[in-house]
């Protein structure tokens, strides 16, 4: 005969037994489905392509810019001569976050060794990434004087894409689509002439 | 208003006024779908398939997201998934294991089939649409073991691509056709991904639908082969002997679940390699088009078939025309109607000739894949074979339980022998063993009517648990 | 029916047993499974590796940092094991060209990455193949390199370790029958591969069969070297599979779960088909 479920300690037994299936079958899922949503992350081939990357940096002379490959994107080594730093210097009233303070969801932080005058270690070797911090574009330059008119008199970088202008530290003009100043990737001085971009660390 | 009037609250009472079908076919399928209670171990692995197509499907997505279906990068792929994905050794593995559960799960289905005359009338349909799920699957397999671009990926299918080049007039088109490519090629690997990814899984799962739909309407049979739908409860309507499958036997299979996840899991974590049966050891040197490996086999679970292809020799010819004959007189002294008596001799005239009548003859090469496509599509046909007047092995004589075993037997030594080299002993085996194989089947109208026949009980053998 | 299952089992025992019996080979020395536990051998293993395979054969699939699976950091992997630029993420590639290595040994050296599992058959284990090969070459003024190898006749790789090796007298003992005779041919190959062979004739039917043996000079050295052999095959057996000692451990819980699982399950069912009369 077909069986209704039947009151009393049958009931109860039926329903402790049920919960404890579900809370150890739940446990089952979740281990499961854990290297699933593990395969998901940047494997190993990944990282080793987003590894840091050492820049032989004394070879640029004053004045040129040398761009490097770092996790896929742009990074920037300018060797700047006075005049271009002057030119920062003059721009300290024009540009948005001078002082490199910003922070934003997405925006890696300006870190410690770059929130200065000229956002970089050495004054003369600007380090930054360059893509665009308004929809990822890389912009063009860097421009002199008078060279680019939408920089005016100003010197600098500026992005195809609309027309974002950034200062020779990558900071951004005031009034430009892009929110922020040109990231500044961790990196730190091997020796004198060659920077290890992707790796900050004391060790 | 368009709203159905539901019994349901809430949320679920929401979407049952706009799709009553969701809870009708739930009642339907599970919570009213009444199945004989009497229910033992062979009926778990219909359920068990089910769970390995979900597994092979999850897993297989997975992989898809990191494998290389190009000549030049599939090998390492599969590598670079084993060592730099985070848990692809787990994925890839669970897909491994999962493949060749898969098959022992189906074979065992399919005996239960056997034991208990699950196919007989009114569910041959059930067992038509079994019988093209089993061929999909061989396929499914067939086309997914090209895909790690080992050497025996690459030999395996450069042989069977090759029978298809056996048939007579459009096999060698029909074998560059297949391969889009002279040999097994990038273009070969490229298309079989494509079958294997989304082309054959769609069938498949088309197919499940149809067999449990198909079922469904039947009802299932079981270890009695009573029909249990002959003894209904005059109150209710339901079969005396049923039992809703919501909640009992959702219950039992998920009991049954956890036994066989454990001999899963076992091999997937222990063994994944199984002595190189389940992950075969030449297939971690990669495809060399110049070189074939030593010893080259299929994988077990198509070994049976492969045995009976290597067993069809020039020789053997001369034995299976004898057959060929011996089976058209049979059949002329069994059936009435005068055209068909004289339609078989003229049939088994054509056969034999092309079986060794000189300048008509094939090459045994040509035989060898047709026998070895009978011996799978036989089965189809036990539904119309099988004419015992019960259903079940339980009332049958003994010795139908005997023959069924001699079928095991033969069908686990055909299956070893695929897997050794062909040695003159071994192939007199093989073809002995291919000869009792179709013998079963081909006499089966004959001997499963003798016998003396136990009788049928009224309702299940059951005794509470 | 516990006899005919008893009879089958024994048949199914006879032939399994035909089979094997008629799968000829060489006789493989077992790799002593007990170093792929000892985290200092692979260690070891690692650095033959490096510094004697690594010339001819890569390793494509294998990423210098998975070694940290073996206890090595990747400071003493940059320091002791990559020679050249590579970083410690990158593959144990070589710059050999594949063309170069056909021109140069006749046939490309094979990548190892998967070595251990792409040498197991159904006759040897994978590991007590290498085990065997890499210790068994031995000077043959008569080969093409100088060199020959009982598991592999004539092959093409030079014995990279023969430095380490030491110098050996090796015996092949040859028995073989023609139609009307036998013979049993033994060859003497002294340090210098040079062979002095001697023909006994026998009596009757033997079997055919082919026996090598060596007589090492030095034979502390030998066993060093059998050691050495045994810390570099053990490391490519890691390599072949580095995630297997993770699989193997979280394997055991992963039964014992479904273990539990199972228990809660049958108690599931009980609670149900209890009323089921």
């Amino acid at each position: 005969m077909a069986s209704e479920a039947a009151p009393g300690p049958i009931e109860d037994d039926r329903r402790s037994a049920l919960i404890s299936t579900c809370v150890v079958a739940g446990v089952g899922t979740v281990a499961a489905a854990t290297p699933f949503v593990l395969s998901f992350q940047p494997s190993e081939r990944a990282k080793a392509a987003g590894a840091p990357v050492e820049a032989d940096v004394g070879s640029i002379a004053p004045g040129e810019m040398k761009t490097f490959e770092w996790q896929g994107k742009p990074v920037w080594v300018l060797h700047r001569t006075p005049e271009m730093l002057e030119s920062i210097k003059r721009a300290d009233d024009r540009v948005n976050d001078p002082k490199s303070e910003r922070t934003a969801p997405g925006y890696p932080a300006t870190p410690k060794y770059a929130k200065n005058e000229y956002r970089s270690i050495k004054p003369e070797l600007l380090v930054v990434i360059g893509i665009c911090t308004h929809l990822g574009c890389s912009p063009r330059g860097p421009f002199g004087p008078g060279s680019n008119p939408q920089l005016g008199g100003d010197q600098g970088f500026v992005c195809p894409c609309h027309g974002s202008t950034f200062d020779l530290a990558g900071r951004v003009f005031k009034n430009k689509p892009a929110p922020d100043n040109l990231p500044v990737p961790p990196y730190k001085f091997l020796s004198d002439t060659v920077v290890l971009i992707g790796d900050d660390s004391k060790a | 208003m368009g709203l159905h009037k539901t019994e349901y609250k809430g949320l679920l009472g929401w979407i049952d006024a706009r799709m009553p079908t969701l809870m009708l076919e739930y009642k339907k399928h599970m919570a009213e779908y009444y199945a004989p209670k009497n229910f033992n171990f062979w009926y778990f692995f219909g359920s068990f398939a089910l769970v390995v197509l979900v597994i092979q499907i999850v897993t297989g997505i997975f992989l898809a997201m990191h494998y290389k279906p190009d000549a030049r990068f599939a090998f390492e792929s599969v590598e670079y998934i084993m060592r730099d994905v985070p848990g692809g050794w787990f994925i890839r593995y669970m897909h491994s294991t999962g493949a060749s559960f898969f098959f022992i799960v189906v074979y065992m289905h399919m005996f239960r089939g056997l034991l208990y005359g699950s196919y007989r009338k009114p569910r041959e349909l059930v067992w038509i649409f079994g019988c093209l799920i089993f061929l999909c699957l061989m396929g499914e397999a067939f086309f997914g073991y090209l895909l790690p671009w080992g050497q025996m990926s690459f030999w395996g299918a450069q042989v069977i691509v090759n029978l298809f080049g056996a048939i007579p007039l459009i096999g060698p088109d029909l074998a560059i056709w297949i391969r889009g490519d002279y040999v097994v090629s990038d273009a070969t690997l490229n298309r079989f991904f494509s079958f294997h990814v989304i082309a054959i899984p769609l069938v498949l799962l088309g197919l499940v639908v149809a067999h449990i739909l198909a079922l469904h309407d039947v009802g299932s049979n079981n270890p009695d082969g009573v029909e249990i739908k002959d003894k209904l409860d005059p109150q209710t309507g339901r079969p005396l002997d049923g039992i809703p499958f919501h909640p009992y036997y959702s219950v039992h299979d998920t009991f049954g679940l956890s036994v066989f996840l454990l001999a899963f899991f076992a091999i997937m974590f222990l063994a994944p390699e199984l002595g190189g049966y389940f992950l075969e050891w030449n297939n971690f040197i990669p495809a060399d088009p110049l070189t074939t490996p030593p010893h080259i086999a299929p994988v077990w679970y198509f070994t049976p078939y492969y045995s009976v292809l290597r067993a069809t020799t020039e020789d053997f010819m001369w034995v299976l025309a004898a057959g060929v004959a011996a089976y058209a007189i049979l059949l002329y002294l069994t059936v009435q109607r005068p055209a068909a008596k004289y339609s078989i001799l003229i049939a088994a005239l054509v056969v034999v000739a092309l079986m060794i009548g000189g300048p008509l003859k094939l090459d045994p090469k040509f035989w060898g894949v047709v026998l070895m496509g009978l011996s799978v599509l036989i089965f189809f046909a036990l539904p119309w074979i099988d004419q015992a007047p019960v259903k079940s092995i339980r009332y049958r004589p003994f010795w139908h339980l005997l023959l069924l075993v001699v079928f095991v037997l033969v069908f686990f030594i055909l299956g070893f022998l695929g897997t050794q080299q062909p040695t003159p002993g071994f192939t007199y085996l093989a073809q002995a063993c291919t000869l009792l194989y179709f013998a079963f089947f081909l006499l089966m109208p004959w001997w499963s009517r003798a016998g003396e026949f136990r009788p049928v009980p009224d309702r299940v053998v059951f005794s509470a648990h | 029916m516990k006899k005919l299952l008893v009879c089958l089992m024994l048949a199914a025992g006879a032939l399994w047993g035909a089979a094997a019996a008629a799968a000829e080979g060489i006789h493989m020395d077992p790799f002593p499974d007990e170093r792929l536990k000892d985290l200092a051998s692979l260690q070891r293993g690692a650095r033959l590796f490096a510094n004697y395979c690594l010339t001819c054969h890569s390793a494509s699939l294998m990423r210098w940092n998975r070694l940290e699976d073996i206890g090595l950091q990747d400071k003493q992997i940059k320091d002791f094991l990559i020679f050249g630029t590579q970083k410690v993420g990158d593959v144990m590639a070589v710059s050999m060209r594949p063309a170069d290595a056909k021109a140069w040994f006749g046939k490309a050296p094979p990548d190892l990455s998967v070595i251990a599992r792409a040498r197991t058959s159904f006759e040897y284990r994978g590991p007590d193949y290498l085990f065997t090969f890499l210790r068994g070459f031995y000077r043959d003024a008569g080969s093409p390199t100088g060199w020959n190898n009982v598991v592999s006749a004539n092959v093409a790789m030079p014995h990279v370790l023969w430095e380490r090796q030491g110098p050996r007298e090796t015996t092949i003992e040859r028995v073989v029958h023609t139609e009307k005779a036998a013979s049993k041919i033994v060859t003497v190959l002294d340090h210098a591969g040079l062979a002095s062979t001697s023909t006994t004739p026998l009596t009757g039917h033997p079997e055919e069969s082919l026996e090598i043996s060596f007589k090492p000079v030095d034979a502390l050295r030998a066993r060093q070297f059998d050691s050495d052999v045994a810390d570099l095959v053990g490391y490519l057996v890691f390599m072949t599979d580095p995630s297997a000692r993770t699989r193997v451990l979280i394997g055991v819980w992963v039964l014992l779960y479904v273990g539990l699982f199972c228990v809660v399950a049958w108690w599931l069912n009980r609670a149900y088909w209890k009323d089921v009369r």
